[in-house]
């Protein structure tokens, strides 16, 4: 079995979701929020999406890749968002291996050698 | 002699050691370094700045017990920073019982958690280990975690956890492959005993532990865990920290003592034995004396071996290429820009002999070396008056000459100790020891006084030398040192 993605919006959701796949290697991108026309406020968001996504491929079978969106960016902006509290973000996008201390913040993002790092080495 | 070893680092001039291994004359690498640590990785990082292709390999051959790491060294992994958050955990504690006197009221006893500290602690290395890797990666320096080994001219051999190996060549190599620490040698020891390599990741608190060493690794970690609750034993073969001050030993020693370490001394461990298993189970160690017949025993959930470290360099494969080493200590003897007999082949960090082991310096010469090779520059590394601190629960700090070095080198007249005992503002009201924290300079009186050895024992001791070993390198005087007018109130005005 290869990988699957798991869209979810909000800091509960991920929560459950990811709490649901426990056991298997979670991959997770948060973002912005989008509106209507599908366009997202964190314009370093709207770069490393489709960076990540040619990434994809390599993810190891059996993983998750959970793709969040945080809120608008009013939520984001407050310094106490459960996401800065309860998993230490520091920015958008932020794309992280859950569970270990391996993640890459903004620009790194814009790497594809280190996405394709953090998918594929231990 | 320094000029024999100063042969000529030619990239073009082939080496032919004995005829048989083909020498190639274009290399897979600029640099290989062998080393991922402090002096390695900052070597590695410098030269990648000036375009160079270079690969660093990284490999951790697990403990006795099993424990490994990431990316980083001993510094990052199994060294300073987990013993600096764990010292800091300690010194917590006494925080937290000093503070009702200043007024905060708790009634729930405060108890230790080991595990909540390690994995703390573990996740902010984890951090670190990834962080390198990021920064390795993003200046297009190749990683591997491998084990290096020369096996020709030029060329080494890596090894990975899978025991697939690969060969690679570089024009130059640097070997910066650290050190590990010994074992006593003795029934038991690496079946039941720990190193440092294992109690920064240990997975079950502790417990009761004897300590046997007395490096600054034996007393810090004695200390830390003596601060978080754990009932410590230190079991001393004869003098404590050799090569430091011993003056400043001494107080150490005492204010450990006195603050509820046990300390066994003249004795060394000849056997070491499970009762229990468990973690911790309980292990029996006996002991011989050093000064006669005496023998005794205990029994400690723990025992944790700081008796010194050795050199990686017996099983890298440098008799392939003809580096030579201290065959008694396994040191590398390099002239002062840091190159073996081998022109090609240099060494940086703690493996050098007769130079300090300390992550600063090690990322010092790194990063001067690298400028000397690839950037034209001429700067050596200088391992004069570099500071240091012990992190004990008494923090010392010093730069410079000891007392005893001084007098040897300049003679007891021509020398003038200063010094003072301080009482730290903060230890006042919480009717801490007044008579324990310690400073003493001392000079040089045929030099203008000169400060040739800065000594302090209290609280922030490396917060506080690092300024006065800067004054130190610009050549302090005594006058200088009394003309400047005093923080207050701080301990540094002393």
């Amino acid at each position: 079995m290869g990988w699957e993605e798991v869209q979810v919006r909000g800091y509960s959701e991920f929560v459950r979701t990811a709490q649901s796949y426990h056991g298997r290697p979670i991959f997770a991108l948060f973002c912005g929020d989008k509106d209507a026309e599908g366009k997202s406020w964190c314009p370093d968001c709207v770069t490393a999406e489709p960076i990540v996504r040619k990434e994809l491929h390599n993810l190891p079978d059996e993983s998750v890749f959970i793709y969040c969106l945080v809120g608008d960016r009013a939520y984001w902006k407050d310094p106490n968002n459960e996401f800065r509290r309860n998993l230490k973000l520091t920015g958008v996008p932020t794309l992280l291996k859950y569970g270990t201390p391996q993640k890459l913040v903004e620009e790194e993002c814009f790497k594809a050698e280190l996405v394709r790092m953090l998918f594929t080495e231990d | 002699s320094v000029q024999a070893h100063k042969e000529e680092d030619n990239p073009q001039k082939t080496m032919e050691v004995n005829g048989l291994t083909p020498v190639p004359h274009s290399y897979d690498y600029d640099l290989i370094v062998i080393g991922g640590g402090s002096g390695g990785l900052a070597a590695a990082k410098e030269a990648a700045k000036y375009e160079k292709k270079v690969m660093v390999l990284d490999f951790v051959t697990p403990t006795p017990q099993g424990s490994s790491w990431g990316l980083g060294g001993t510094c990052v992994n199994v060294g300073c920073i987990p013993k600096k958050l764990m010292h800091q955990a300690a010194l917590l504690g006494q925080a937290l019982q000093d503070s009702r006197n200043f007024g905060w009221q708790f009634t729930e006893e405060v108890k230790h958690n080991w595990m909540t500290m390690t994995e703390s602690v573990q996740n902010y290395i984890g951090s670190l280990n990834w962080g390198y890797r990021v920064a390795l990666r993003d200046k297009k320096v190749t990683y591997e975690n491998a084990y290096g080994e020369f096996v020709g001219p030029h060329t080494i051999k890596a090894t990975n956890k899978k025991g697939i190996e690969k060969l690679y060549t570089a024009e130059r190599f640097i070997i910066a492959t650290g050190e590990r620490p010994r074992y006593l040698g003795i029934p038991g020891d690496k079946e039941y005993c720990l190193s440092s390599d294992d109690l920064f990741s240990l997975p079950y608190c502790p417990g009761k532990t004897l300590v046997v060493g007395a490096s600054y690794v034996a007393l810090e970690c004695a200390g830390f865990l003596a601060g978080l609750g754990l009932d410590v034993t230190v079991m001393v073969r004869s003098i404590l920290l050799r090569g430091f001050d011993q003056d400043m030993a001494n107080r150490i020693g005492e204010y450990m003592k006195e603050h509820g370490v046990n300390f066994i001394r003249e004795f060394v461990p000849i056997k070491v034995e499970q009762v229990e298993e468990g973690t911790p189970g309980i292990l029996k160690v006996t002991a011989k004396s050093t000064t006669g017949d005496q023998m005794i025993e205990g029994e400690y959930n723990t025992v944790l071996l700081a008796i010194g470290r050795d050199p990686c360099t017996r099983k890298i494969g440098l008799d392939k290429v003809g580096v030579n080493i201290n065959e008694k200590t396994g040191k590398i003897p390099v002239n002062d820009e840091e190159q073996t007999n081998v022109p090609y082949i240099y060494a940086i960090g703690d493996i050098l002999q007769d130079k300090l082991e300390l992550t600063p310096v090690a990322i010092q010469a790194g990063r001067l070396l690298v400028h000397r090779l690839y950037g034209g520059a001429t700067t050596k590394c200088d391992y004069v008056n570099v500071p240091t601190t012990v992190f004990t629960p008494l923090e010392y700090g010093a730069c410079g000459y000891s007392e005893e070095t001084a007098v040897e080198k300049f003679g007891e007249a021509n020398i003038e100790v200063y010094h003072s005992h301080f009482w730290p503002l903060e230890w006042t009201v919480p009717s801490r020891d007044n008579n324990k924290c310690y400073a003493k300079i001392i000079c040089n009186i045929q030099d203008n006084e000169r400060v040739i050895g800065f000594h302090v024992l209290g609280p922030n001791a490396g917060e506080v030398t690092q300024g006065f070993a800067a004054a130190i390198k610009c050549g302090l005087t005594k006058e200088q040192l009394d003309n400047t007018v005093g923080i207050h109130p701080v301990c540094a005005e002393v």
